[in-house]
């Protein structure tokens, strides 16, 4: 449509709008100052840190708000050109965009722009003047790395873009700006690869944005459960993530990431369980390290969920699993304790919550004086007292560290509180009630789909294929093709890399 | 759900894990047990026969089948029996899945009474069981074939324990071979064939398989085959196992060889053999029930699932209280449903194929 709509209408070209906002409600201006000064200060409820400079002897006004504007951008981008005579009137600054409309010149106020109006003149002349704060980009605190970037997105959508737009130097990398939030107004943003990404997926994904309606949209939080498939299920179905090198990972494998204005959180989505497994690290370390320490994360996922309740099913129902020469030890620690495992589990439980809650509002030094009381200190004592035997502290200590091993937050958080069912499960029915836990959490992550895409992927649906980079992370050059769960519309990803080592065998030969 | 995925069809390889997980179920840890009352130390040869003779059924149901590619099994007898005969054997037929069902609830709920919780109630055991499998079956056909193909995976760890056991085998157990007649053996292979009932799965999700006839009538032969292959296992592993005077007096023999074995790690491997069996049992029930709720939705004509299947799961519920542990009555009802799978897998199938391939002939003769 864009494009017939140049063909015919040549002459009144306009500034792209990068939003595809409803249309304006138009308001035209007046050839009266005082009428169109009225007009704005009624609009915006007569606030007070409006400032009206009038110019000109009564001619002209100058407005913006005072907090939004950078008094030096006022100075060098509207009053210096004037001062130099470079042009003669503020109407003729070539940085300035021009609109006849009031309604636009009340939005761009609220955007940071300082708006000119002359008496006489239907003109307004509206200059970008904004003042912004950006802190560094830092690596963020939550998913630090050992090698690898050490970058992080801000809190600026236009930085983050940046920085995205620095790794992929393409011409398929396609970005979309909504607005959201009747109120708060919050610029929004997705990514992704045209020609790699499912259209479907973007289709389902514009649709769903849309349909937001609220008058606050705050973080990617608030969007994420507007949008999500199911938002009764325990599991996140949108990847959480601050590091630009994730995000263009997950691009360049036909995700679609989404930004918000003042968040440096970014949401990917379609995602699937493996890929909160997956930490930039592993493709940064030998493959066999990747595979072993990716193992190791994977296991920590059955133990963060299973381990309590498989010790308390053993120890209250099947004491007969545990070999002969472990059942002495292991009788004699729980023998002295008042309480049964199940109430055993979850005071640990509890206080180990309650530590790292309090943890983490503290200031660090703080925390971690918190983190050594609590873990050590009463740990030691609660057993000396004989309120929880020992093996229960190191299996809730281990469940515990295992949670913090998921390279994703909201994952680990999901795992903790997965864990109080089966522990009920375990305490009332032992190993049978265990293995009802495992196949509901098992048959949901099947029934779970994200935009459509199966979560549970590559294991269910089964893709034999994909699992190189699941349970193993195999040499980058063995991963040819993209996982196939987002449904890229490109599949090949690597083509031989190695042939020089054909080359070079070939070259020996003669 | 979406539309992408909604029509989607079951590749072969999740056709394949469907029939063995509808297959394998209950029956594994007492099949053993059966066989050898009815054919002594001869039993293998029994099951070894069943599986021969279930191989030629399975090519008539699938001749059947193939007649008829875009119908399910329900729409295939309404279009064969006319409509309201149709829908009358329909409705036999969901009254048979649904005794299969309740029949699966009760074994289940004895052998975990039996071997692990002698003190929980019936109705919880049975109750967490149909609450796991309505919740597997109300979904689409394709979400509970990826469900079953992921748990087969357990299949190589129950495969690898029994495997374990074979150290300890005597072959001397097996001979005389055919020491008291063709008999007995004869009468093996009607419990050889009732371990194999879950057949009729083949036939009634067959329309909702991708490929040409001829390479699902491979995949059903081959999954038919790694069924045999795994029952041809425990039965051979066991009757090994225990000699023929012992075999009489240990009801189910695969846990009760199990439990003679203590790792350095942990002991009593019977009790993860019985947690792991749980699983293939979720899926076989899952799977009648699946069956049960689809030939009630073909009777009312109706795309309701998740009710179908809902209520359908809380009649397997309450029928099943009336029987309860109740060793009698549960012993009555098998030999009853047990039988009845002789008409509804073998007997309407057979009469179904043979009055479409005459009303066939009628219709070219009319055509001509």
């Amino acid at each position: 449509m864009g494009f017939f709509r140049d063909l015919f209408q040549r002459e009144q070209r306009t500034d792209r709008r990068i939003a595809d906002e409803s249309p304006e409600p138009q308001e035209p201006s007046t050839r009266n100052l005082s009428k169109n000064i009225d007009y704005i200060l009624y609009a915006l409820k007569r606030t007070e840190d409006l400032k009206v400079r009038i110019l000109k002897k009564g001619d002209a006004a100058l407005l913006y708000f005072e907090p939004l504007v950078d008094q030096e951008k006022v100075q060098a981008s509207i009053f210096t050109p004037i001062e130099i005579g470079k042009v003669d009137s503020i109407h003729e600054i070539p940085n300035a965009k021009e609109t006849r409309n009031l309604e636009e010149a009340v939005n761009s106020l609220l955007r940071g722009h300082a708006i000119y109006i002359e008496d006489d003149n239907r003109r307004i002349s509206q200059f970008n003047v904004t003042s912004v704060f950006n802190r560094n980009v830092d690596e963020p605190a939550n998913e630090k790395v050992v090698r690898g970037a050490h970058d992080g997105f801000v809190e600026n959508i236009m930085v983050n873009i940046n920085l995205v737009r620095k790794r992929i130097e393409h011409r398929d990398l396609k970005v979309k700006f909504y607005r959201v939030g009747k109120k708060t107004n919050t610029n929004l943003a997705i990514l992704y690869m045209e020609g790699i990404a499912d259209p479907e997926v973007i289709l389902k994904m514009e649709e769903r944005i849309k349909s937001i309606d609220a008058d606050k949209v705050q973080s990617p939080g608030y969007i994420e459960e507007f949008i999500e498939d199911s938002a009764w299920s325990p599991f996140p179905q949108m990847l959480n993530t601050e590091r630009p090198d994730r995000v263009v990972a997950n691009l360049m494998e036909g995700r679609v990431a989404l930004f918000t204005e003042g968040s440096p959180t970014s949401l990917i989505a379609p995602s699937t369980f493996f890929m909160f497994y997956q930490a930039p690290d592993d493709y940064n370390t030998r493959w066999y390290t990747g595979t072993f320490i990716r193992l190791i994360r994977l296991a920590s996922f059955l133990i963060a969920i299973g381990l309590p309740a498989l010790y308390i099913a053993i120890v209250s129902f099947h004491f007969e699993v545990i070999p002969d020469d472990l059942i002495a030890p292991i009788k004699s620690s729980i023998n002295e304790i008042a309480y049964p495992p199940v109430f055993e589990a979850l005071v640990m439980v509890v206080i180990i919550e309650l530590i790292r809650e309090s943890g983490i509002r503290l200031p660090s030094p703080v925390g971690q004086t918190i983190g050594i009381v609590g873990g050590l200190v009463i740990g030691d004592a609660v057993v000396r007292a004989g309120l929880v035997s020992n093996v229960m502290v190191i299996v809730i200590a281990l469940t515990a560290i295992s949670s913090f091993v998921v390279p994703s937050n909201e994952l680990s958080t999901t795992l903790r509180l997965l864990t109080f069912p089966l522990i009920g499960l375990s305490a009332t029915l032992g190993f049978v009630g265990l293995i009802f836990g495992f196949l509901f959490i098992a048959v949901h992550l099947t029934k779970l789909e994200s935009f459509g895409v199966p979560y549970f992927a590559p294991i269910a649906p089964l893709r034999l294929t994909d699992l190189k980079d699941t349970f193993v992370r195999l040499p980058i050059f063995m991963l040819k093709t993209r996982p196939k769960d987002a449904h890229p519309l490109n599949d090949k990803a690597i083509e031989d890399s190695r042939k020089w080592k054909k080359n070079e065998q070939q070259s020996k030969k003669p | 759900m979406s539309s992408s995925q909604k029509n989607l069809k079951l590749t072969r390889r999740q056709y394949f894990f469907i029939i063995i997980q509808t297959q394998i179920g209950v029956g594994i840890l007492a099949l053993p047990f059966d066989l050898h009352t009815a054919a002594k130390q001869d039993g293998w040869i029994s099951l070894i026969i069943a599986w021969m003779l279930l191989n030629i059924i399975l090519v008539f149901l699938w001749m059947l089948a193939k007649k008829y590619p875009e119908k399910d099994y329900f729409k295939i007898q309404e279009f064969v029996l006319t409509r309201w005969v149709g829908k009358t054997v329909s409705a036999l037929y969901v009254i048979y899945f649904s005794s299969v069902g309740i029949l699966i609830l009760l074994l289940y709920s004895r052998m975990i009474s039996l071997w692990v919780l002698p003190n929980t109630p019936y109705w919880v055991l049975s109750f967490m069981m149909i609450t796991i499998s309505v919740y597997i079956v109300c979904c689409d056909l394709i979400t509970i074939a990826r469900i079953y193909t992921m748990f087969s995976a357990l299949l190589i760890f129950l495969a690898s324990l029994i495997i374990y056991s074979v150290k300890d085998s005597k072959l001397m157990y097996l001979l005389p071979i055919a020491s008291n007649g063709w008999g007995g053996i004869i009468t093996g292979v009607d419990k050889g064939i009732i371990s194999f009932l879950g057949f009729l799965v083949t036939l009634v999700i067959y329309s909702k398989v991708e490929g040409s006839p001829k390479d699902k009538l491979k995949t059903i032969l081959y999954a038919q085959f790694t069924v045999f292959l795994f029952y041809l296992c425990i039965v051979l592993v066991t009757f090994t196992f225990f000699s023929t005077k012992e075999m009489a007096l240990v009801s189910e023999p695969v846990l009760y060889m199990l439990k003679s074995y203590q790792f350095p790690i942990v002991a009593r491997i019977d009790l993860f053999f019985i947690s792991i069996w749980m699983v293939f049992v979720a899926t076989t029930l899952s799977s009648f029930l699946y069956m049960a709720g689809l030939g009630l939705r073909r009777m009312v004509n109706t795309q309701q699932n998740k009710w179908v299947v809902f209520s359908v799961g809380c009649l397997f519920f309450i029928s099943s209280l009336f029987i309860g542990f109740d060793l009698t009555k549960l012993d009555r009802f098998q030999t009853y449903v047990v039988h009845g799978g002789y008409i509804f897998a073998v007997g309407i199938p057979l009469l179904i194929l043979l009055i479409s391939l005459f009303r066939k002939n009628r219709n070219k003769e009319k055509t001509t």
